[in-house]
């Protein structure tokens, strides 16, 4: 089966966890790559930029509009019709799944910050929990719609 | 990969014995997507009663008759 024929068979709630994780995976790149080269240019970790965060969400939104409307655009019909008891299982499995994972991160900061104390450390990790379960979250989706519920 | 149900079904030989009924047809017949029918063909999914039940109606018969329990009896 070719490629196009493989995205083409794919349930559309298969196509936007796919094109979510890629649009998040990319998002959390470009923000924390600013993230990086401001501790880096300071000499320790950069405080949260309110700025990076409006950007990250703003390039978000955008780009989850555009692609959300370009996969319903070509799919109107999957699109408009609700989610059936397979989609359901799916989506409930790989939330309830990615929500371990927040919880996780979430911890993991708090362990950190309690050792050393930074605040800004702390923020950042939280934020990149919030990143890593929603990313998290997609995959498990797609890994559901792959191999079985 | 996740364990199979051990619940078998004659899905695919009732649709072709219907008029080589598509997959699609089927799953607008009863309310899911072609994938859900291609997942519970596949032995991937185990369908809910409802949706069973709405699967042996489209062939005209009892739910026994389109799905199977696989499993040894003392499961």
């Amino acid at each position: 089966m070719s490629l196009f024929t493989s995205i083409r068979e794919m349930p559309f709630r298969e196509k936007t966890a796919w094109a979510m994780a890629t649009l998040l995976t990319a998002g959390g790149i470009f923000y924390f790559d600013k993230v990086v080269s401001l501790s880096r240019a300071l000499g320790e970790t950069a405080p949260p930029i309110i700025g990076f965060v409006i950007a990250y969400v703003v390039l978000i939104i955008i780009g989850s509009i555009i692609l959300m409307s370009a996969l319903a655009a070509s799919s109107a019909r999957e699109a408009e019709a609700p989610a059936d008891e397979r989609e359901r299982q799916i989506q409930d499995k790989a939330g309830h799944w990615s929500g371990y994972m927040l919880a996780f991160a979430a911890f993991g900061a708090l362990l950190n910050f309690s050792v050393d104390g930074d605040g800004n450390m702390l923020f950042h990790l939280v934020f990149a929990g919030l990143m890593v379960s929603q990313i998290a979250e997609y995959v498990f989706q797609i890994i559901l719609y792959r191999r079985g519920v | 990969m996740a364990k199979a149900p051990p619940i078998s079904n004659r899905i695919r030989e009732l649709r072709e014995s219907h008029g080589n009924m598509s997959q699609a047809a089927l799953a607008d017949s009863i309310g899911v997507t072609r994938q859900t029918v291609i997942a519970i063909e596949l032995g991937k999914y185990s369908p809910s009663l409802e949706s069973a039940f709405r699967i042996a109606r489209v062939f005209g018969l009892g739910i026994e008759d389109v799905f199977g329990w696989d499993a040894p009896a003392a499961e």
